[in-house]
């Protein structure tokens, strides 16, 4: 078979067909090329954004993890003696937490928050104080850039020290000598032995910094909100986060907690589980509905090209009667002529397909340049582009040339 | 030795019983190898389908042919394309040639059908243009012949794979006297060389050059003479 050269005499003739017809053979392209372009693009872009979100969430400290948040009991109406005694979510929860599943959880933080008034030399705020245990600092992203971080005794006595986000920083101490300067919570003076790096995420090129709320931050240990602010004597804690690198395990340490600690607070649902990752998944398959749109315009741009082809070829067919006439007289058969037609519609779809990614790639620079986000394309998509074309076009060129390919040789050859 | 064409009370209608037309009303016509026979008759006389049949480009609605030992009524479409690729060479009067490929191409092209190999397809090609007097158009396209040029083309065409029969429908109809006559010349050269013949014409002088004429008249062989 290969020996002949049948198809490449085939291929040649196709080429020679489609030089011959050009006006016509790039309308025909066209529709292919556009179509490959609207697929191609919609992934790119859709994969650009998905990009762009990890990226924010690597850089919020990642999504394994498990926040756990204390909630009201009852919503409405008079608490029952029980409820009324309901005991909260408290720092033995996330010791009892950890204690499940040592081996999965790499961190554990602890969140006790107030807000009061803070004064320094330069301003005086009331400010939402963040008294943070455990691996807050690292679960959450940040990162020292001046100083150090707080100690496991300062951790652990509650000491009266303070690290500061940029902003607030500038805001108490604008001269920017803030390490080793004094601020006041409340009535209790602090040291600021720290500042945090800053945290600077822009979705789109020159949009505001979405974390610019995070550069707000006033970070006490945990042990001096407890002791020395708002504290009481069960030790309740605003939020335990657990962080769990295997997101298998998740689900299952989620029902597990929530087994646990629903058993410590006396059958009480007075907490509420956020595993991060599921909830920014089930906003991710709300993004999928774009893909699906995105899709659907290729494959109607696909479709409604291999329409225009088919008539195209309809129509090229009634002036090419006469020269299938001659090659079946001497002697092609009808599979013959069904492999040369569909040859020529695929040599096309190859060539408009091939153009169509170039366009693809230049559509979606286009527009990821517009909105703002880097431009990220997967090798798959041009694979899919492609062979979604392919597929089409091999689809609306099977009955032109199935239509070819079952005339009669003498009334084709007759034909005027 | 079994004649080339073979043909009892062949028949061919068209269209429906209400308006049937009777093309062919039952032909017997045989014809033997190596032979040159001249098939006439006035238009509407049905020789065109008559030729259609000994093609193999259309199978007869009743009757039996058998064209070089192979019968022919009953075969699919495939097996009528490869019994035409094979055992019969065609010359038109409008040439038939592929336009958009090159003179060598077009000669090609029954070998390729065949499954010829590239190489040997070439060569055999090159060589019936020789043959023909035209080697040196191969890589020339059908345009920028002469109509002469192009019918020698046709020629090598049809004799590609060696048919049993050449079957030639006004092969100078749109020649001039002189450019036809050559043609011609070149059909009688064909003949002496051991091929087998057949020429639809409606002119009588060009019938005259072959060893037989048969002469169709509504559908009946209404004349055959010469030697049989």
């Amino acid at each position: 078979m290969a020996s002949t050269g049948a198809f490449r005499e085939r291929l040649i003739g196709a080429w020679e067909e489609i030089r011959e017809n050009l006006g016509r053979s790039v309308l025909q392209a066209l529709g292919v090329l556009l179509g490959v372009a609207a697929v191609l693009g919609g992934f790119s872009i859709s994969d650009s954004q998905r990009k762009r979100s990890a990226e924010m969430f690597v850089k919020m400290g990642g999504l394994d993890k498990l926040n756990v948040q204390p909630k009201a009991a009852i919503k409405d109406g008079r608490p029952t003696a029980l409820q009324q005694a309901n005991l909260g979510l408290r720092d033995a929860d996330a010791i009892s937490g950890e204690a499940l599943q040592a081996d999965a959880i790499q961190g554990v933080s602890r969140q006790k928050n107030t807000r009061s008034r803070v004064v320094s030399a330069y301003a005086d705020q009331d400010r939402q104080v963040r008294g943070i245990g455990g691996d807050y600092i690292p679960t959450n992203g940040y990162g020292v850039a001046q100083g150090r971080g707080f100690s496991n005794t300062e951790m652990e006595t509650g000491a009266p020290v303070v690290i500061l986000g940029t902003e607030a920083a500038n805001t108490f101490f604008p001269k920017g000598d803030a390490l080793g300067q004094s601020l006041r919570i409340g009535d209790i003076p602090v040291t600021v032995i720290g500042t945090f790096q800053e945290r600077v995420f822009r979705f789109r090129e020159g949009q505001g910094n979405q974390f610019w709320w995070r550069n707000r931050i006033i970070a006490v240990p945990a042990n001096l909100v407890q002791r020395r602010m708002n504290g009481d004597a069960y030790r309740r804690v605003d939020q335990v986060t657990f962080r769990i690198p295997d997101l298998n395990a998740m689900s299952g340490f989620a029902q597990q907690l929530k087994n646990l600690v629903k058993a410590n607070h006396r059958l009480q649902d007075d907490f509420r589980l956020d595993d991060v990752a599921a909830r920014v998944r089930r906003r991710q398959s709300q993004g999928d509905v774009y893909d699906i749109i995105f899709m659907l315009s290729g494959v109607l741009a696909l479709v409604g090209g291999g329409i225009v082809n088919v008539n195209i070829q309809m129509a090229s067919l009634k002036e090419r009667v006469r020269e299938v006439g001659v090659k079946m007289a001497i002697g092609a058969s009808g599979r013959e002529i069904f492999k040369g037609f569909m040859t020529e519609a695929l040599l096309l779809t190859a060539l408009g397909g091939f153009a169509g990614l170039f366009l693809g790639v230049g559509f979606s620079w286009i527009i990821t340049k517009s909105i703002g986000i880097p431009l990220y394309m997967t090798p798959a998509s041009f694979v899919w582009a492609y062979c979604m074309a392919a597929a089409f076009g091999f689809l609306f060129a099977l009955y032109p040339a199935w239509k070819a390919s079952r005339l009669s040789p003498m009334e084709a050859l007759r034909y005027e | 030795m079994t004649p080339i064409i073979q043909t009892e009370a062949l028949t061919k209608v068209y269209g429906a019983n209400g308006a049937a037309v009777h093309a062919l009303r039952g032909i017997d016509l045989t014809v033997e190898k190596g032979e040159f026979v001249a098939l006439i008759g006035p238009s509407g006389s049905g020789k065109s389908t008559l030729m259609a049949i000994l093609g193999c480009l259309d199978l007869p609605t009743v009757g039996t042919y058998t064209l070089d030992g192979r019968q022919v009524q009953g075969l699919s479409g495939g097996e009528l394309a490869r019994i035409r690729n094979e055992k019969v060479g065609f010359v038109f009067q409008s040439y038939n040639l592929l336009p958009r490929a090159s003179i060598v191409r077009n000669v090609e092209l029954p070998m390729l059908y065949a499954g010829v190999g590239r190489k040997e397809r070439r060569e055999r090609a090159l060589a019936l243009l020789e043959k023909v007097g035209i080697a040196d158009k191969a890589d020339k396209l059908p345009a920028t012949l002469s109509g002469g040029q192009k019918q020698r083309v046709a020629v090598a065409r049809a004799l590609a794979n060696n048919p049993a029969l050449l079957l030639a429908d006004e092969p100078t109809g749109a020649l001039d006297s002189k450019t036809g006559a050559e043609v011609l010349d070149l059909f009688r050269e064909l003949h002496q060389q051991g091929n087998t013949l057949l020429l639809v014409t409606h002119d009588p002088s060009i019938a005259a050059l072959a060893q037989r004429r048969v002469e169709i008249r509504d559908g009946l062989i209404a004349v055959a003479e010469g030697v049989a």
